[in-house]
Formats: C-alpha cells, sequence, structure tokens
C-alpha cells in the first residue's frame, strides 16, 4: 500500500515539475543551470533578427554551453505580422525532425524575403532535403504544431509580454522579464551579476 | 494665473519624475540597463553610465521641482531630458521594434499611449520653463503683485 502510495506521489510530483516542459529541442542547456531563460520570439520581427543575430549567438556559446543557463525558446507570432504564426508553426514542425535550429536560422535570415512574398514553406524547406522538407510541410500543417504554438502564445500572455523578443530570466525565485533586443555585452554583465 | 500655472506644472512633474526614479531603483540597475540598450541607440558604456546615473537625476530634479529650488536649470534639464526620451521613443515607434518603454520601469512597451503620455509630460516642461525663464511675467502676475492704484 505505502509503495502504491509512494509511486502516486512521485507520479503525480513528475507530471507537475514536467508540464511547462517545451518539448525536446526548443530548450538549450542543462535543464538544473543556475539560471534560466525564456525567450519569446516572432520570426517576423526585425528586433528579433537582430537579437538572433547579435545575441543569441555569444549568448549560448558562453552561458548555455557552459552550464550556466538554461535557454529555451517560446514561440510568440504577433498579429501584426501576416506570416508570423505560420513561420512559428514550420519551426515548431521542424523541431519534431530534429532541424529546429536550422530552420529557425534560415527563417531568421530570409526573413525580408518571405515577410514580402510569404513564401514561408519554401523558405523552410530550403535548408532540408527533399524528404525531410515533404515530412516537415505535412507536420507544420498537423493540428497539434498548431496547440504548442498556441499555448507558448497563451504563456506568454500569461506573463504580459506585449512585444518581442521578451527573455523571462528566472534565478531561483526571482524573475526578470527583459523586452528587446538586448545586446550581448549589457546581458552577460546582467548575467553575471546574478550568477555571482 | 502663470505662478499658479507654475506650481501646478512642477508638482505634477516633480510627482511623476519621483515615481520614475523610484520604479527604476527599486529594481537591479542592469534591468534599466537593458531596457535603454533595448532601443540600440547608444554604445554598450553610454547604457551603462545611463542606467547609472538617469534614476539619480530624476530623483533629484522630482525633489527641485517640488521644492522649487534652483527652478530655471531643473526645468532646463527636465526639458532637453524630455526631448531625449521622446525622440528615442518616437524612434522606436516608426521602426516598429515593439520595445518596452523603460519610462516607470519594465512592462510597457513603446505604444501611442506612452508617446501620448510623454507628449503631454514634454508640453508641460515646455510651458514650465517658459514661465520660470520669464519670471518677470511671473513676478506681474495679478494674483501675486496686484497692481495698486498709483501704478494703474
Amino acid at each position: 500500500m505505502k509503495r502504491v502510495m509512494l509511486f502516486s506521489v512521485l507520479l503525480v510530483a513528475g507530471a507537475v515539475f514536467t508540464a511547462g516542459e517545451p518539448p525536446f529541442g526548443r530548450a538549450m542547456g542543462n535543464p538544473s543551470a543556475p539560471i534560466r531563460i525564456d525567450l519569446y520570439s516572432d520570426y517576423q520581427c526585425p528586433a528579433c533578427k537582430v537579437f538572433h543575430q547579435n545575441t543569441l549567438g555569444p549568448l549560448i556559446d558562453n552561458y548555455v554551453k557552459s552550464g550556466k543557463v538554461y535557454l529555451v525558446h517560446r514561440e510568440f507570432p504577433l498579429p501584426i505580422h501576416a506570416h508570423a504564426r505560420e513561420a512559428a508553426c514550420y519551426v515548431s514542425a521542424a523541431e519534431r525532425l530534429g532541424k529546429y535550429v536550422e530552420v529557425g536560422d534560415q527563417l531568421f535570415r530570409k526573413q525580408e524575403l518571405w515577410a514580402k512574398d510569404g513564401d514561408v514553406a519554401n523558405t523552410a524547406c530550403s535548408v532540408l532535403d527533399a524528404n525531410t522538407a515533404k515530412k516537415l510541410r505535412a507536420l507544420a500543417a498537423d493540428p497539434q504544431i498548431a496547440a504548442e504554438v498556441d499555448r507558448d502564445i497563451q504563456a506568454a500572455q500569461a506573463e504580459k509580454i506585449n512585444g518581442t523578443p521578451t527573455m523571462i530570466i528566472t534565478k531561483m525565485i526571482r524573475r526578470y522579464p527583459v523586452p528587446g533586443p538586448v545586446s550581448y555585452a549589457v546581458l552577460s554583465k546582467f548575467l553575471d551579476s546574478l550568477l555571482n | 494665473m502663470s505662478r499658479k500655472l507654475a506650481i501646478a506644472l512642477r508638482t505634477f512633474l516633480g510627482i511623476v519624475f519621483l515615481y520614475a526614479a523610484y520604479t527604476k531603483l527599486r529594481q537591479p540597475w542592469l534591468v534599466f540597463a537593458m531596457s535603454i540598450d533595448a532601443y540600440q541607440l547608444l554604445p554598450s558604456w553610454a547604457v551603462l553610465t545611463a542606467a547609472r546615473t538617469l534614476p539619480a537625476v530624476e530623483l533629484i530634479l522630482g525633489v527641485l521641482l517640488l521644492w522649487g529650488k534652483f527652478l530655471r536649470y531643473a526645468a532646463l534639464a527636465l526639458t532637453v531630458l524630455l526631448i531625449g526620451f521622446y525622440a528615442a521613443m518616437i524612434r522606436a515607434y516608426q521602426a516598429g521594434a515593439g520595445i518596452d518603454c523603460g519610462c516607470f520601469g519594465v512592462g510597457e512597451a513603446v505604444s501611442m499611449i506612452t508617446l501620448a503620455r510623454d507628449g503631454v509630460l514634454l508640453a508641460s516642461s515646455l510651458i514650465l520653463t517658459y514661465l520660470v525663464f520669464n519670471e518677470e511675467g511671473l513676478r506681474r502676475s495679478p494674483i501675486l503683485h496686484p497692481q495698486t492704484e498709483s501704478e494703474r
């Protein structure tokens, strides 16, 4: 009886602990790192592109890979961007195929092009082989992927986020919402201050 | 009328600036630094310097405005500061950056509402500066110094 109760408690605790976690692939680094960053992005947002190109690389190299920061990417396509939601679906679908980074990078790299002509699908598939691209197209139309994007949007709304990019930096019980394309130089000073 | 208006404006602006300083000082200064940095206007060293000094400057200006001392300097500094803030906000809004205003802590994106609000602050500051630099006009205010029979 005791064993059954213990098992039930562990099961419930495990479910509670993992409920808010995103699927594998979006999260980078050590989950038990002292700092957690939830990064809300919109692939059609120019400020997100600036952040992605200038800040994210050194952040991953110097803090995520060294185990200081656990980085979780979240989708927050803004309604003002006509193709942002479709892009978010493609990136979320790419995650299932283990191509989250490749597709995300490509969408930011070619942002000006697909933002104009709306050709998200071909842009996302251009970094994949024919077979994977076919799977990606099918997955991107899956209602489960749309539901995943919706969950991220709801999480952003719960955090009262109103622009992108926005980071929610968490250290222990302290949470700092940091909106805007912050430079690596200033962000690293803040992270160092939290780590010390 | 001018004197009453000047008192009303400096009280209003003084309270607003004290509140603005409070919202920045209660959080780690590097959080405010990141708000400034998001505007992408200044190099890192200037961002860090501004983040260290601006809340203190706002606090001092708020106190001086409420106290009524060094009003010319305070009003002028306030106007210059607000012109700078307003220009940065307009640039951010036009660029569609969707960044945080940083005016009263974190969590308020630059929008038409924040632009309108800061426009009111800037207009108030300009009027106050005009009034304190025209003290002669204030001294001759009929409320402060009603004209005597002989002057008439």
